[in-house]
């Protein structure tokens, strides 16, 4: 079998099954009614997966080497990555708004690789010696996934500045636990408009209210912006140490290999930056008067750091953490 | 006037109600966190914008006073700065330390004691206070046995009290944030630590001989005792490995750690990524050169001339200048690339005569000239650091941390009273999974109740 064809005929694969995806979700979101568009866009979101999966595959019988060494590979490696972390954060919130804004994101990434980066820089070249390391496979692959959880999370939050623009929210969930109560002035309105609700509860709730004449306490459900905030700081809670990991692997390696565990380097301080911005994050969300949108700010001023950190490095310089550049 | 009964405030007490009431507040206050944590990465930034550790003339070249970059950043405004080396200029130090400082202020004043919270629970003994959970909700015709099983299903761990109950999982959710701020205390501690007691040198040493480590080139003020004195190394080769295409697949170095007698002790072929370790000490191969080479002329003896790099731009040049007349007025230019073992012959006009490889011989102003052999030498990068054990102690810490820190705290409190079963709960991190957990425990409680319903029924 022609593994180079193959992986040709993968790479625009991937590329237009993620642009179908994208379609799927953005239709599914202009007519909310047509409630197949996104679960095909979900089956779009893991065929790309799966395509993707397949052309690294590939490349890793072909060069023998582990395939996130260049930028053609690391690419479609973070390719792979968003289209995993899309379907872990769909199947988190169960909205399939989170495609709308994740599958853009993969397709562009695909497309880049595919469309736009020279043949030069698309083949698979041999290791340099400083990277023949076991190292390389445990430290690239996790920060590879931590870019990409970092990145449907602050996408996540992208998606909760456009849903709540306009408005005040108080947010739930962080570490000290600042949600979780009832909202008093939504409750008592709710209370008003229907005094003898049934518990917003499907089969078998109906046993359970037979005391029509006072209030009843029901769960107060959490509204769209809620959720998507909620899974936004969950999938940067998941970025995070995955990052965290990442970075501790590379600083291990690089003592083991070169007798500094840190030299700042571009890379590595970018990564530092990264992790800064996604802590303050995290710390933003149980500072009182804080909550709201500004850590939802934080998290998409993450998304322009995680990709300065990603490929702006790239064009600063050379160095082991180069991927190279074409301009 | 009588004498005061009450102690005069000392100096001490003085500092003592300053650190508790103003700056263990001020501290402890997140907002600082946050602003410090943008601070680093902002002054991170502007360390891999401007180009670190170059020479005068390069910032003065690249950053006129007139005019200035943005109008402000001339070569004078980096220097005074210290803009030229962000991450060891005082300030930057100073906001590390400050930031540490912050760090155990938070831990003891809000994280012990939301912890400590956490595990001082209550039960809820008023329906009322269930109204102010957002998920919860009233049953009846169930019983709080029921609860507690389906608790149990999902990994809660319940306490009961009569009509009281509680259930709770992942208080390591509470415990992650702690072991985080602990181990980048520890990570700090460690890197001063190994600034201050540690050091790096760098040798070029040839192939076959022996040296001590002496060019030091950064070491700490205390690191006089990490420097080895009763022990030598000797490179017994160095060697580097092509590819078939001629690139360099690995290159290799035979070190042998001596004692002051010469006598072996330690002994290691190392490579990039492979160093040797001796008494505290790594040594790493990090880089490579040409020695020297050696060469026969005629029926001569081998000669071995040592091999000088070339200062220029691009390809790496070393070169010898050998002479072929016993009056010096005639001689060649040898120049080697690599060690594969062929050398260009230039002569005094600067014309290529001849590419000899290694065993081979060429005819130059009359003499056969004969290669043995190129000699490399390893670069070898040296260091100490104490502080390793720290550091590492704290990824350790740090790694367990964050994962522990992802876990979220999850509570359910019930309360039967008069026929109604109240249930409500919160957690800190996964609201949605948690309304989910929540809702589907609700209606399995439901469930059972309708099942015992039926149960009875049938009985009767």
């Amino acid at each position: 079998m022609d593994l180079i064809a193959l992986q040709g005929w993968l790479d625009n694969a991937s590329f237009a099954v993620l642009f179908a995806a994208m379609l799927l979700y953005w239709c599914g979101v202009a007519f909310p009614k047509a409630t197949v568009l996104p679960s095909l866009g979900t089956a779009a979101m893991a065929v790309g997966n799966l395509t993707v999966a397949a052309l690294l595959g590939a490349r890793w019988i072909e060069g023998g080497y582990f395939p996130m060494s260049n930028l053609y590979e690391s690419l479609f490696a973070l390719t792979w990555g968003i289209t995993a972390m899309h379907l872990v954060a769909e199947r988190m919130s169960r909205s399939s708004l989170v495609g709308a804004v994740t599958a853009p994101i993969a397709m562009a990434i695909a497309a880049f690789a595919t469309l736009t980066l020279p043949d030069t820089m698309q083949g698979s070249e041999p290791l340099v010696p400083a990277l023949k390391s076991n190292w390389l496979m445990m430290h690239v692959s996790v920060m590879l996934l931590s870019y990409a959880a970092l990145l449907v999370g602050a996408l996540l939050a992208i998606a909760f500045l456009l849903v709540t623009r306009g408005q005040a929210v108080e947010l739930k969930g962080s570490s000290v636990g600042t949600g979780g109560f009832r909202n008093v002035k939504l409750r008592r309105a709710e209370d008003a408009a229907e005094a003898s609700t049934v518990m917003t509860m499907s089969t078998g709730g109906a046993a359970v209210l037979e005391k029509p004449a006072t209030v009843t306490l029901s769960p107060q459900r959490l509204t769209l912006a809620d959720t998507l905030d909620n899974i936004s700081y969950r999938m940067i809670g998941l970025g995070f140490p995955l990052l965290t990991i990442g970075i501790i692997a590379g600083a291990v390696w690089a003592n083991e290999a070169w007798g500094s565990y840190w030299s700042w380097d571009p890379k590595e301080t970018w990564a530092l930056i990264t992790w800064l911005v996604f802590a303050a994050y995290l710390h933003a969300r149980i500072t009182k008067g804080w909550q709201g949108r500004r850590p939802a700010i934080l998290a998409a001023t993450g998304f322009v750091v995680v990709w300065v950190c990603y490929l702006g490095v790239n064009i600063l310089g050379k160095g082991l953490h180069s991927y190279g550049w074409f301009f | 006037m009588a004498p005061s009964e009450a102690p005069q405030p000392t100096l001490w007490d003085g500092v003592r109600d300053y650190f508790r009431q103003d700056l263990l507040p001020l501290l402890a206050d997140l907002r600082l966190a946050i602003v410090l944590l943008l601070a680093i990465a902002a002054f991170s930034i502007s360390g891999t914008v401007i180009e670190q550790g170059q020479t005068l003339e390069f910032y003065q070249t690249n950053y006129p006073q007139d005019p200035a970059l943005f109008g402000f950043l001339s070569w004078k405004v980096i220097l005074t700065l210290g803009l030229d080396h962000v991450y060891r200029t005082w300030w930057f130090l100073a906001l590390l330390i400050v930031f540490g400082a912050s760090l155990t202020a938070c831990t003891f004043t809000r994280q012990f004691p939301a912890l400590g919270a956490a595990q001082k629970w209550k039960y809820y003994t008023q329906p009322r206070q269930f109204q102010k959970l957002a998920l919860s909700a009233e049953l009846s015709e169930t019983d709080l046995a029921s609860l507690s099983r389906r608790l149990n299903q999902r990994r809660y761990r319940v306490f009961q009290d009569g009509n009281q109950l509680y259930g709770r999982k992942g208080i390591v959710g509470r415990i992650g944030p702690i072991v985080v701020h602990a181990s980048m205390l520890l990570i700090l501690a460690g890197a001063i630590l190994g600034a201050m007691t540690g050091f790096f040198a760098q040798e070029i040493v040839p192939s076959g001989e022996t040296f001590q480590i002496r060019n030091i080139f950064d070491a700490g003020p205390w690191a006089e005792a990490q420097i080895p004195k009763d022990w030598s190394v000797r490179v017994n080769r160095f060697w580097i490995d092509y590819s078939p295409e001629g690139n360099i697949d690995q290159f290799y170095s035979d070190l042998s750690v001596l004692d002051r007698a010469g006598d072996e002790i330690d002994r290691k072929t190392i490579f990039v990524n492979q160093p040797l370790r001796h008494k505290g000490v790594t040594l790493y191969q990090a880089d490579w050169g040409v020695a020297a080479v050696q060469v026969k002329l005629n029926n001569s003896p081998v000669l071995q001339l040592p091999m000088q790099q070339l200062e220029n731009d691009g390809p790496r040049f070393w070169g010898t200048w050998l002479p072929t007349k016993p009056d010096m007025s005639e001689g060649v230019t040898l120049l080697a690339s690599d060690l594969q073992g062929s050398v260009l012959i230039y002569d005094n006009a600067g014309q290529l005569i001849s590419t000899v490889r290694k065993g081979m011989a060429a005819e130059v102003n009359g003499v056969r000239l004969s290669l043995v052999d190129v000699v490399g030498s390893t670069g070898l990068q040296i260091k100490a650091d104490p502080g390793i054990p720290l550091v590492y102690g704290g990824f350790g810490l740090l790694m367990l941390g964050v994962i522990m820190s992802y876990v979220s705290h999850s509570q359910v409190w019930a309360l039967a009273q008069e026929g109604t079963v109240y249930v409500g709960g919160r957690t800190n991190r996964a609201q949605v999974a948690f309304e989910r957990e929540l809702l589907a425990l609700l209606e399995a409680v439901s469930a059972d109740a309708n099942e015992a319903e039926l149960a009875e029924a049938s009985v009767s």
